[in-house]
């Protein structure tokens, strides 16, 4: 008997809290009805929600739902099983990298030109916006901010080389990579360490962002990834290997993020965005670091957009947030908060872009730098599995630098390796 | 034809109940039967059908028939992926029931004291979260940084770069799961042989046989359904492993180091699946891995039901 | 004198109706081989025991102190004094103490209803005779060999259909329908329960119900409730489905709460560990008080010979 009513107590438990579930959730799921209220995906780690905030305060009466959902590659994820099988948020960030394969299937979004892009277009940066528009010309995203490429370098290893320390001075030592090629050979001989921290990242996946064309060709849009220029990037890469130059650290791995802190390497190929990884992971070395032009002059590493699925609920409240929260003013703003680089031309030639510095990198002048190397970004398309060619190419790379082939049989192995990936 | 002649025979109150015990057991397994159909059955036809299909989730489908699974066939990624499988269950199982086994033995004694802390203690692992448990190993077997190679150094070795060698990298992924599962498998064993009578311990040990003649010809004959029932679920389990290489190799991405050196075949479903945007080529390789779980947990429940058992 | 307190406990919630030798054993005394307990053999389980701990402790020692310490040569194994002000920031970063609330609820739930659900179904299967009883038992275990990554579109698609993303509905239902429960369940119920008991309950005229409920219930109680914190640990570990359907923070899990703590492109090593650690404790503290049940549990006659 004990036993009985012990059981009968636990289902009633579980039925009541089962059907306090029901209740609950479906009052939450279908509450937005206003039209001004919107649902949101974003990243972790950007602090989306200050500008969620701001957005409200200036906009009484609307209510964002902000999902913070987990890395971009998460997000994509999310993004990837709810356009296939369900419910979709109004309004979702995408980062660069996750980008192409949703503009290869431009029907699971609104076409921003419906709703007015058409007129925000000249205002950012042509070749970062052409990134987001489809083969039909329909614009599917709106860029929010970019990486743009620099090289971070410790003054005090450069010293110790005999290697000049001011970034006007180390910029013009090194225009083009042969030049930082020759560099590299001088600090390793010299020190007896390694010069940069890997060759796959720091000089194939930059060298591969500055030329005219990438894997593709720019008017059929067809894969084309055996071009000179990728061969080019490649081969340079292969030489700082051959060379000895390289620390053979995997970018953002422990032994990578310990080798800033100890000095393993004496440059790095970093983003605006890996500033702040530089701060968190090596802050022992601050005032160290200095920011120079990369060799090549341009190039931009990440950044993202923001997109409406086509099957939003609310797609006009979510346009109303982008045109917001994207206009020149708005990025400006963003940039003076956080330090991510804007989108909007308008502000390249703004001084307060221009003058920024930053004191960890010994004051360098960071905007500057970082927007010349957007500027001068040449537009070439990005297609599905450029991310996966360029993941082939490196990990060839890889492969190199950890002995499993020899440099000489590289390309070929490279290109069996996309041949398979991307086969059709 | 039977039940209506008995019904003639039985009182009318019967008849209700007769009816209702018919359906029983239907009634009895439908709540579970109705769970299991949409959320069981559905999703495991769903992938059988869609791998006959060229399918990007956000973009077109189109009928292929068969030719995901000829693709398959000359896939050397595959063929890598399987290989690495059942190269880290094997690498994974076998010590594990070995561990659990000997544990077992140990644990069984009578007069063992601080039973239940031991017994606790080996728990501890499986009630870890397999994400926490990948980084804390990746930390352990770090090339540069981690304790394991710093041991290595102390004790004369040199230092291994774990993640990046195909059998290393294996090697830490077995670990890794024997880790996790050995104290839960010892429980489990250790429950059967407290089923078996003690006097059969005490005539052995009369005869004079030794603790080690004990545990062949008593432990392990008595434990032959646990043995058995352990080897399927650890099969399934083991050809499907996912988030440890996933995580454990953090930087190494959907391919778990540049050359694939510890991919599972579940982590290059997903990574077709998710990463490449191949639906329909990952589906095959789902089913392809279905096919290879059955026949191997086939051949294992074959192979250990000859194992002697203590009735034969 | 632990381990007889344990077999004590677990003995009395045992119907003495069913005969067997075992548990005659038990209730005589302690079971096991006889004999010297040698020091070696301490030795050994209690290497074991330190190896199944380290990794957890190792844990706590990198949420005391700081990311570096990870990567600290040689390695650092004694706590830092961090911990409270690395607690703090969980809490200050993402909504943890409600992940908790949804994690409890979640898994409370699954654990009952795997449990009763598994135990009906596995009573069926075990001892009661339908048509396309086999034929069903191994499609169920047929699904315990595709990949749970296949199932997230699909299952995705039927969620959103009943309007249950992102709810916690969502993640239980698909939760209950357990393959390897009904596994368990059935195994233990065919192994345990005599068909001859059954056939003399038959014969005084019980129906199934009163058999499943005053006979097999009772026995396969503690292998019921042994299922049911397995499934409890599952549903609290579980990170890839809830986070495919949860996507308010007020509906989080614990386990996408800790996910949420890291940056976007680099693992805040310190952080990550204190919030994996602080997921563990609930359930270190279940075990704490149930631990001793649950080893009981399974140890209480699993499987027989």
């Amino acid at each position: 008997m004990r036993s009985r009513t012990r059981l009968a107590a636990a289902a009633v438990v579980t039925t009541a809290i089962v059907a306090s579930l029901v209740g609950c959730s479906s009052g939450g799921s279908g509450s937005s009805s206003a039209s001004k209220d919107f649902t949101f995906w974003s990243f972790t780690g950007i602090n989306a929600k200050a500008d969620v905030q701001a957005y409200e305060k200036a906009h009484p009466g609307v209510h964002i739902k902000l999902t913070e959902v987990g890395s971009s590659t998460d997000t994509a994820q999310a993004l990837t099983t709810a356009l296939a099988g369900g419910k979709v948020p109004d309004l979702v960030l995408i980062q660069a990298a996750d980008l192409p394969k949703f503009v290869e299937n431009p029907d699971n979004f609104v076409d921003l030109n419906t709703l007015g892009a058409k007129k925000l277009k000249p205002d950012y940066a042509p070749a970062i916006f052409s990134q987001s528009v489809a083969a039909g010309g329909q614009v599917l995203g709106v860029p929010t901010d970019v990486g743009g490429l620099a090289l971070s370098y410790r003054k005090s290893l450069f010293a110790a080389a005999g290697l000049p320390t001011d970034p006007d001075q180390v910029g013009a030592l090194m225009p083009a990579w042969q030049d930082f090629l020759k560099v590299g050979k001088e600090y390793t001989a010299k020190t007896g360490k390694p010069f940069v921290d890997n060759a796959e990242t720091s000089i194939f996946y930059q060298e591969i962002g500055q030329g005219s064309e990438q894997f593709y060709n720019n008017h059929t849009r067809k894969l084309d990834y055996t071009n000179s220029q990728v061969k080019s990037a490649f081969d340079t890469a292969l030489q700082a290997v051959d060379d000895g130059i390289t620390a053979n650290l995997t970018s953002f791995s422990t032994g990578w993020a310990a080798g800033l802190q100890k000095g393993a390497f004496a440059t790095v190929a970093t983003p605006s965005w890996m500033l702040g990884t530089l701060k968190t992971d090596a802050p022992a070395t601050k005032g160290d670091w200095a920011i120079a032009k990369i060799p090549g002059g341009s190039g931009n590493w990440g950044g993202s957009y923001l997109a409406i699925p086509k099957r939003a609920a609310h797609p006009q409240a979510a346009w109303n947030y982008i045109k917001t929260s994207q206009s020149p003013e708005s990025q400006l703003q963003h940039f003076l908060t956080s330090g991510s680089l804007p989108t909007t031309t308008a502000n390249y030639t703004n001084p307060k872009l221009l003058g920024s510095t930053d004191p960890f990198f010994s004051d360098a002048p960071t905007g500057k730098i970082f927007t010349e190397a957007v500027a001068n970004m040449k537009s070439f398309y990005v297609g599905p599995d450029s991310g996966q060619i360029g993941t082939d190419f490196l990990n060839t790379i890889i492969n190199v630098e950890n002995k499993k082939i020899s440099s000489a049989q590289a390309w070929s192995s490279a290109l069996s390796a996309i041949k398979q990936d991307v086969a059709k | 034809m039977t039940v209506t002649a008995t019904r003639r025979l039985r009182p009318r109150s019967r008849i209700r109940e007769s009816v209702f015990e018919r359906s029983a057991p239907y009634v009895y397994v439908a709540p579970f039967f109705l769970l299991f159909a949409v959320f069981g059955l559905f999703p495991m036809a769903f992938t059988f059908v869609i791998s006959l299909f060229d399918w990007n989730p956000i973009g077109t489908k189109t009928f292929i028939g068969f030719e995901n699974f000829t693709t398959l066939f000359s896939d050397p990624r595959f063929w890598n992926a399987a290989g690495n499988t059942l190269s880290i269950w094997i690498m994974s199982t076998v010590p594990q029931l070995i561990i659990a086994l000997g544990l077992a033995h140990l644990l069984h004694f009578a007069r063992l004291r601080f039973a239940n802390f031991f017994r606790m203690s080996l728990l501890v692992p499986y009630i870890t979260s397999v994400a926490a448990t990948a980084i804390v190993f990746a930390q352990l077997f770090d090339t540069h940084y981690g304790l394991i190679n710093w041991v290595l150094t102390l004790i004369g070795g040199s230092p291994v770069n774990w993640l990046a060698g195909q059998l290393s990298s294996q090697f830490v992924i077995a670990v890794m799961v024997i880790w996790r599962w050995s104290g839960y498998t010892t429980l489990l064993y250790l429950a059967g042989l407290q089923s078996i009578p003690k006097e059969m311990y005490e005539a052995a040990s009369v005869d004079g046989a030794s603790g080690w003649r004990q545990f062949t010809s008593i432990t392990i004959p008595s434990l032959r359904p646990i043995i058995i029932f352990t080897i399927i679920t650890s099969t399934i389990g083991g050809l499907q492993i996912f988030t440890e290489p996933l995580l454990v190799n953090s930087t190494g991405g959907l391919t778990c180091g540049a050359g694939r050196q510890c991919q599972t075949l579940t982590l290059y479903l997903y990574e077709q699946a998710f990463g490449d945007y191949k639906f329909g080529y990952g589906a095959a390789i789902g089913v392809a891995l279905f096919i290879m779980v059955v026949v191997i947990a086939a051949i294992n429940f074959a192979l250990s039901t000859r194992m002697k058992g203590s009735r034969s | 004198m632990t381990g007889t307190t344990a077999e004590l406990t677990a003995t009395a919630d045992v119907s003495p109706a069913t005969p067997d030798s075992g548990r005659r054993d038990r209730v005589r005394g302690r079971r096991g081989r006889i004999g010297k307990v040698s020091w070696w053999v301490y030795g050994i389980l209690l290497l074991a025991a330190a190896g199944s701990i380290f990794p957890l402790y190792w844990m706590f020692v990198v949420a005391s102190t700081n990311s570096a310490a990870a990567s600290q040569m040689p390695p650092r194994v004694i706590p830092g004094g961090n911990f409270a002000h690395m607690v703090g920031v969980v809490f200050s970063t993402v909504p943890f103490a409600q992940s908790i609330l949804n994690s409890v609820i979640i898994a409370g739930v699954v654990a009952c209803g795997q449990a009763v659900l598994c135990a009906l179904a596995g009573f069926a299967f075990a001892k009661l005779q339908f048509r396309g009883r086999n034929a069903l038992f191994v499609t169920v275990l047929l699904t315990m060999t595709v990949p749970a990554q296949l199932s997230i579109i699909p299952q995705y698609m039927i969620i959103s259909s009943f309007n249950w993303v992102d709810s916690l509905q969502g993640v239980i239902f698909p939760a209950l329908a357990s393959a390897f429960g009904i596994f368990w369940m059935r195994q233990h119920l065919a192994s345990t329960m005599d068909d001859e008991l059954m056939g003399a309950a038959r014969i005084d005229g019980a129906s199934s119900w009163q058999i499943f409920w005053r006979i097999a219930f009772p026995i396969v109680r503690p292998a019921a409730f042994v299922l049911g914190l397995l499934g409890f640990v599952a549903s609290w570990n579980d990170f890839l489905w809830p986070f495919i359907v949860l996507k308010s923070p007020e509906n989080y899990t614990v386990q996408i709460a800790i996910q949420a703590l890291q940056k976007s492109y680099t693992v805040n090593l310190g952080l990550a560990m204190t919030g994996s650690f602080l997921a563990t404790i609930p359930l270190l503290l279940v075990f704490f008080f149930v631990g001793r049940r649950l080893v009981a549990g399974i140890m209480d006659g699993a499987f027989k010979g």
